[in-house]
C-alpha cells in the first residue's frame, strides 16, 4: 500500500499504467493506492469522445484538467476537496475470470469501508457500489499483460453542481427534476453521514475494508524508483492532445 | 454522416457512420461502455465496413467480431450495437 498522494491527472494516470505494467513484468508487487487529484479533473472513459462529453470551455475557465483514462466506463468529475480515489493493481490470476465476479471482490473492499464508516453499503454490478442504497462510489477496470488495474471513487463532497457544468448533459436532461433524480441515485459520505470525515479517516477505513474483504496483509510502502521512472515516461502521453481527442 | 445514441442495459453506444450504396464505409463508436481488450473496439468499427445497413447482415457481423476477438463487453449484447447502428444509419 502507497502513502496517500496529491497529483494532476496526468501523472496519477501514468503512475496507475506503470504500476499495472511493472505488475505484469512481476518487477512490482500487487498494490493498492489512494490518491487524490490536484487540480480538479474530468476523467473521462477510453471509449469516450472528449468532443461529446466534456465541456472543454468551462473546464478551461475553472481551471480543470480534462484527461483519458486507459479504462472503459463513463465520464465523471474528480473534485480535488470532495472524492478520495482508489487503485487496486494485481495478478490476474488474483480476480475471478468473470469480469463483474472481479468487480465484486475488489468493490468489497470499499463496501467493508463505506461500513466502517457508518454506512450501509453493497455492491451492485457491474462496477457500481451503493452507500444506504444509493450510488457512492463508481469503478473501472483493465485487464492487459497478464495484470490488472481497477481504478475508481470514492464519494466524499463533491461539488456536484459543478459537474454538470463540466459534463455535457443533454439540454433537455438539465433541468431542476434531472438533478433532483441524480440526488436521489447517487449520494456522498458528507450527506449520509452529516458531517464531512478527513481524507485520512476515509483511507483508514477503506484500507481497512481492503485487508479485511482481501484477507492481506497490506504493507505500506513507497513508490520504487522503476516504477517512479516509468510514471514519468508515461506522463507526456496522457497530457497530450492525441491522446485526449483519440475519439 | 448520420448519428444517434442507443442506451444498452450498461452504457450508452453512440455512433457515428456514413453509408455508401447501403453499406457502411465509415463508423466511429463511442461511449461509456465497457470492452475487454479495450482495443478490440476498433477491430468492431473495421468489422463493420463494407457491410449492409441492415439487422440480419449487422448481426452476423457483430457476432462474428465477438468471436473471432473473445471481446467481453459486460450487460451490452451483439443485438444492442446492431440497434445503435440501424439509427445512426436511419437518420
Amino acid at each position: 500500500m502507497l502513502p496517500l498522494r496529491v497529483d494532476d491527472a496526468f501523472i496519477s494516470m501514468a503512475i496507475d499504467e506503470a504500476l499495472l505494467k511493472l505488475n505484469a513484468e512481476s518487477k512490482s508487487p500487487n498494490t493498492i493506492r489512494f490518491w487524490r487529484w490536484l487540480p480538479s479533473t474530468v476523467s473521462i472513459g477510453c471509449f469516450q469522445s472528449v468532443e461529446r462529453e466534456v465541456d472543454l470551455e468551462v473546464a478551461k475557465r475553472h481551471g480543470v484538467d480534462v484527461v483519458r483514462r486507459i479504462t472503459g466506463g463513463g465520464a465523471v468529475f474528480h473534485d480535488h476537496d470532495g472524492e478520495l480515489t482508489y487503485s487496486v493493481v494485481c495478478k490476474q490470476g488474483d480476480v475471478p475470470d468473470d469480469i463483474i465476479e472481479s468487480y465484486r471482490l475488489i468493490c468489497g473492499g470499499l463496501v467493508q469501508g463505506f461500513e466502517r464508516l457508518g454506512l450501509r453499503a453493497e455492491f451492485k454490478p457491474v462496477n457500481d457500489v451503493l452507500g444506504n442504497g444509493k450510488k457512492i462510489s463508481g469503478s473501472a477496470q483493465t485487464r492487459r499483460w497478464g495484470s490488472v488495474l481497477q481504478h475508481g471513487t470514492v464519494l466524499i463532497a463533491p461539488d456536484v453542481r459543478r459537474m454538470f457544468e463540466l459534463l455535457k448533459v443533454s439540454p433537455e436532461k438539465i433541468s431542476d427534476k434531472f438533478i433532483a433524480s441524480v440526488f436521489e441515485r447517487v449520494t456522498t459520505i458528507e450527506r449520509e453521514l452529516g458531517r464531512k470525515p478527513s481524507f485520512d479517516k476515509v483511507r483508514e477505513a477503506m484500507s481497512d475494508g481492503f485487508r479485511k474483504s482481501l484477507d492481506v496483509e497490506l504493507v505500506e510502502n513507497k513508490l520504487t524508483d522503476k516504477e517512479v521512472k516509468l510514471a514519468q515516461d508515461l506522463r507526456p502521453k496522457y497530457a497530450s492532445e492525441e491522446w485526449l481527442r483519440k475519439r | 454522416m448520420g448519428y444517434a445514441e442507443f442506451k444498452a442495459p450498461k452504457g450508452v453506444i453512440k455512433v457515428e457512420l456514413e453509408l455508401t450504396n447501403d453499406a457502411i464505409s465509415q463508423v466511429s463508436i463511442s461511449g461509456d461502455f465497457f470492452m475487454y481488450p479495450e482495443d478490440a473496439l476498433e477491430r468492431l468499427e473495421q468489422a463493420l465496413v463494407g457491410v449492409k445497413a441492415e439487422r440480419k447482415s449487422l448481426l452476423a457481423a457483430v457476432q462474428r467480431f465477438y468471436g473471432s476477438t473473445g471481446a467481453q463487453t459486460p450487460m451490452v449484447e451483439p443485438e444492442h450495437w446492431v440497434e445503435a447502428i440501424l439509427r445512426a444509419a436511419g437518420e
